[in-house]
């Protein structure tokens, strides 16, 4: 278990891997798994322009 | 079995997707070798990574460059090869290469100044489509309906540093039904289709489209592996719409999405990317 950086909430790893993106389960932002073991997340990366497809 | 066999996977961030191909690399007896797009670095003479084929699954059109560049330098295979990311990552050079193998695609006209850019439009027509050749998700696309719309958005689009702004790309605008139509190519074979259906004008499925599952007729698999091997063949997801003279191949995507697919049709997609990087592996 972790906090959400932006919101802190308390977020959970399940079973989510390195480098999962996903919502919090508060406040919405896209939050990213930085570290198994310990569990981390930290803001997902921002869309950049070429992004895509 | 793997016969010491590794499957690398490059990315930018893990969505189903990539969990689904590092399942089903897993489950065929193929250790995964990660390799994040923001972490890697790439020398001349030898690989800092260790994998006999690698899926590029980055969403950065600009790390899929270099890094299949790279990876070809060293000898290991990509899946897609660097040719076919640079071309199917490019609009301007994907609608050159379809209009060159006699592929149907919306009439399309590309300028390199807004002065240009306003010339491409009227000779369009409106309404227009204004697209950047370079990234997706239906992002600062732009429906250009009258000349003043097309002034505002050029003086806009003039604003934004980015050299990827300075290609206009002006495309008509298909008066189709409220759906366009996905079908997702590996190697010679249309594995798996669907309809987006939005009432927004862009059906990208990252916008929310509701999807539906598409019967893959003969004309349609024809036509979407023709389009997928005029960019080099690979792992690609043809975009068609259904114009008023037939179907026309809008996008060919290098690096195509393919959880809301799997939903839909129940097709294993990853277990066909997977078994396709394989078999590019050993080749």
């Amino acid at each position: 278990m972790t906090q959400c950086p932006e919101c802190d909430a308390k977020v959970e790893r399940h079973d989510k891997v390195l480098g999962e993106v996903f919502p919090c389960p508060d406040c919405g932002t896209e939050l990213e798994v930085f570290g198994t073991n310990p569990f981390a997340v930290q803001p997902a990366p921002k869309e950049a322009e070429d992004w895509g497809e | 079995m793997s016969d010491g066999f590794r499957l690398g996977v490059f990315y930018t961030i893990v969505r189903p997707e990539e969990k689904w191909i590092f399942a089903a690399a897993e489950s065929r007896g193929f250790p995964v070798v990660r390799i994040d797009d923001a972490e890697v670095t790439f020398g001349l003479d030898r690989p800092d990574v260790d994998a006999d084929v690698v899926v590029n699954r980055s969403v950065s059109h600009t790390r899929s460059l270099y890094a299949t560049r790279c990876y070809a330098h060293y000898g290991i295979p990509t899946v897609n090869l660097p040719d076919v990311v640079e071309l199917a990552g490019d609009k301007v050079r994907s609608s050159l290469r379809l209009a060159e193998r006699g592929i149907p695609t919306p009439r399309t006209v590309i300028a390199l100044s807004p002065e240009a850019a306003l010339k491409a439009i009227e000779r369009i027509g409106y309404p227009a489509v204004l697209k950047p050749a370079v990234g997706s998700w239906g992002r600062l696309m732009a429906k250009v309906s009258s000349r003043e719309e097309a002034e505002q958005i050029l003086e806009h689009k003039t604003a934004l540093a980015s050299p990827v702004h300075s290609v206009f790309y002006v495309q008509e605008y298909v008066p189709k039904p409220d759906r366009d139509l996905r079908v997702f190519v590996v190697g010679s074979d249309a594995i798996a289709g669907m309809y987006r259906r939005s009432s927004d004008w862009r059906t990208n499925a990252a916008r929310g489209a509701t999807t539906e599952r598409l019967p893959i007729t003969d004309e349609l698999r024809e036509l979407a592996v023709r389009a997928a091997e005029a960019v080099g063949g690979g792992v690609l997801a043809v975009d068609l719409m259904e114009s008023p003279q037939g179907l026309v191949v809008h996008e060919v995507n290098p690096t195509p999405e393919f959880k809301a697919l799997t939903t839909v049709t129940g097709v294993d997609i990853a277990g066909s990317v997977v078994d396709y990087a394989i078999e590019v592996g050993r080749r």
